[in-house]
């Protein structure tokens, strides 16, 4: 653009700004309707994007909601007070544990969960029925469209205190296991109904990268007499590679993000122990106790620490892979 | 000559023993392995579905019992009327197929909108604004701040608050303007000529040519719509203003709406409340399995249309 604005304007022999401006002016003449398009868009995310980060200043102040005409009017009329809430927010011992809690929980699910969708993207393009595999991806994607409440009703009924599996170990005589309110089994409830709506999608993203690998080099492989086995590991997998890395990257860039209305939904004080994540304390210290404030101060600490994670994510997927998550 | 062919044949074996045979054995294992693989992944998936709707149409007796695994004992249909009928499942509905439909009108019509301008390299000021969408997608104010620019603009307890906040997604909006850059500029050229406005110009061609992007985009919308319960949870008190997710985790996690309605006389024996609460799940799934051919074949599309640029 400015290689081809450049010479025009030294043509028309204008200065730089000046020739901009008129340009600019021309453009928005003759095409209004391109302007007026943006309006609905720019409003939206305006008030709900852009206001809301002005809200960010409730973190440093004494926020008395009832101050001013509303709730926005009355963060201008509190009182400053400096890092008062980070203070309090780093001094607490709750701070640590949701902060720990929230980095081993994605941490568990990243270790067991990444490797299952290569492993089932690779074995579905292994099966030659077509029917069958048609069955296969079928049936694991679905559970990827559930809502979190509805994977919780469905794994209550089952794995609730009196639901089909304790029934069953019960009457083999063993004794009860509280998937959802012991503190020892709570995390694992957690990864597993994660991978149980999320193979099924991370499996179709490998898919789609494996048809993108050249079926020459099957070929030509087969010719040479590798195996299956060899094939997999000399072609399927370096063809993956850079899609694993970048799913890789983003898994771990997200790691303070993600998780948050599986927890809210499946979690109860029993477990707060081992479940309360950042999010979840984020919500019930402001919702519950009303202590906006340090409710604020912990989202900013989430904000600032998951933007640096995500910018250096992105950064290592430039250098390996020459590509911007975004 | 049977000798010779018999020769033959096992010449052929033999040499082909050393490359070939290792690779046909290593074949077969690992078509065994992956047939009994992904079939028991795919029973992973599907049992516990099929475990909640057996709850919902087994006879009462063996449901509170637990004679439920994964298939009806037993087949009624009362549980399933109970909760279309007495209970609060059909506002809940309502209310969802409100927020859902409008919401994804809003959302793909300002989505549509600044998709488009954007998506032309010589919009004056298309950097700027791109520079904005990109801010907004990466710096978030946090939950109570949010929470309180809907507070203060007085929509707690109403749809808006169900919808406004989420009408425009920088991500969807992103995959729209990349598919409007990838459409030739000839047609629109012509129809700028013949004195097309920008506005006529984007309903009436661009739109129809981005069928697919417009039907991927607008699931995803209303995939997120119909299941958000967060803030649908937090933006709405009232329990008249309740969406389906709301409703559900309430009657889940206490049954209590059910416990109610079941002490309040009249008794049957074939509804009981984790019948209810597996009627309510199972009711709530079917908008999804009926539309799930058309989901799963727009996402796939939408995968690869959003893996174009990355």
């Amino acid at each position: 653009m400015k290689a081809l604005a450049k010479p025009s304007a030294a043509v028309s022999g204008k200065t730089g700004w000046k020739y901009k401006v008129r340009s600019f002016f021309l453009y928005v003449k003759r095409h209004p309707a391109m302007y007026l398009m943006l309006v609905p868009g720019l409003f939206f995310m305006i008030i709900y994007k852009f206001v809301p980060l002005y809200g960010i200043l409730i973190a440093f102040k004494d926020y008395n909601i009832f101050l001013g005409n509303n709730p926005i009017d009355a963060i201008a009329q509190s009182d400053w007070v400096g890092l008062k809430h980070f203070h309090r927010l780093f001094s607490s011992s709750q701070f640590m544990k949701v902060l720990s809690n929230t980095l081993i929980i994605n941490g568990l699910k990243i270790v067991w969960l990444f490797p299952i969708p290569i492993i089932c993207a690779i074995l579905l393009n292994e099966i030659r029925k077509v029917t069958f595999r048609k069955f296969a991806q079928t049936a694991i994607y679905m559970p990827y469209f559930f809502s979190w409440v509805v994977i919780f009703g469905i794994f209550y009924s089952l794995f609730g205190s009196y639901g089909t599996v304790n029934t069953v170990i019960t009457a083999l005589g063993g004794s009860r296991i509280g998937f959802f309110t012991d503190t020892k089994v709570f995390r694992s409830v957690l990864v597993f109904t994660e991978g149980w709506k999320e193979i099924g999608y991370n499996t179709v993203i490998y898919l789609a990268a494996i048809t993108g690998i050249d079926m020459t080099l099957y070929e030509a492989a087969r010719v040479d007499g590798a195996g299956k086995l060899r094939q997999i590991w000399h072609i399927t997998m370096p063809g993956l590679l850079p899609t694993i890395v970048l799913m890789l990257i983003l898994k771990v860039g997200h790691i303070l993000e993600t998780g948050f209305e599986q927890v809210l939904v499946f979690y109860n004080p029993g477990v707060y122990d081992v479940a309360d994540i950042i999010q979840t304390y984020v919500y019930r210290l402001g919702m519950g106790q009303m202590d906006f404030p340090l409710s604020t101060a912990l989202g900013l600490f989430n904000s600032v620490v998951a933007f640096i994670l995500i910018v250096g994510a992105n950064a290592v997927s430039r250098k390996l892979l020459g590509r911007s998550i975004w | 000559m049977e000798k010779i062919k018999e020769n033959i044949s096992h010449h052929r074996k033999s040499v082909f023993a050393g490359r070939g045979m290792p690779a046909s054995t290593g074949e077969k294992c690992m078509s065994i392995f992956a047939y009994t693989v992904m079939g028991l992944f795919s029973l992973i998936a599907i049992l516990p579905c099929l475990h909640v709707i057996s709850k919902a149409i087994s006879n009462g007796p063996d449901v509170t019992a637990g004679n439920i695994y994964f298939w009806p004992v037993g087949f009624q249909l009362e549980t399933v009327f109970y909760v279309l009928t007495k209970t609060a499942f059909p506002t809940a509905l309502k209310n969802s197929l409100i927020v859902t439909g409008f919401g994804t009108v809003i959302s793909m019509i300002t989505t549509i909108t600044t998709a488009y301008p954007l998506s032309k390299p010589e919009f004056k000021g298309r950097k700027v604004i791109t520079l904005l969408y990109v801010i907004s997608m990466v710096f978030f104010g946090g939950m109570i701040p949010a929470y309180m620019v809907v507070r203060s603009l007085g929509l707690l307890d109403t749809y808006a608050a169900c919808i406004l906040p989420f009408a425009i997604v920088q991500f969807n909006m992103f995959i729209v303007k990349n598919y409007f850059e990838s459409l030739p500029e000839s047609i629109e050229e012509s129809a700028r000529v013949d004195g097309a406005g920008d506005l006529r110009i984007l309903v009436s061609i661009v739109c129809p040519m981005s069928k697919p992007v417009i039907a991927t985009v607008s699931l995803l919308y209303a995939i997120n719509y119909w299941n958000n319960y967060f803030h649908a949870m937090m933006y709405t008190k009232s329990p008249n203003m309740n969406t389906l997710q709301v409703y559900l985790y309430n009657i889940i996690s206490n049954s209590q709406d059910f416990v109610e309605n079941l002490a309040s006389g009249n008794f049957m024996i074939n509804i009981t409340s984790e019948g209810m609460v597996a009627a309510a799940v199972t009711l709530s799934l079917i908008p999804m399995i009926i539309l799930y051919p058309f989901v799963s074949k727009f996402m796939i599309q939408g995968i690869t249309i959003g893996s174009v640029k990355g």
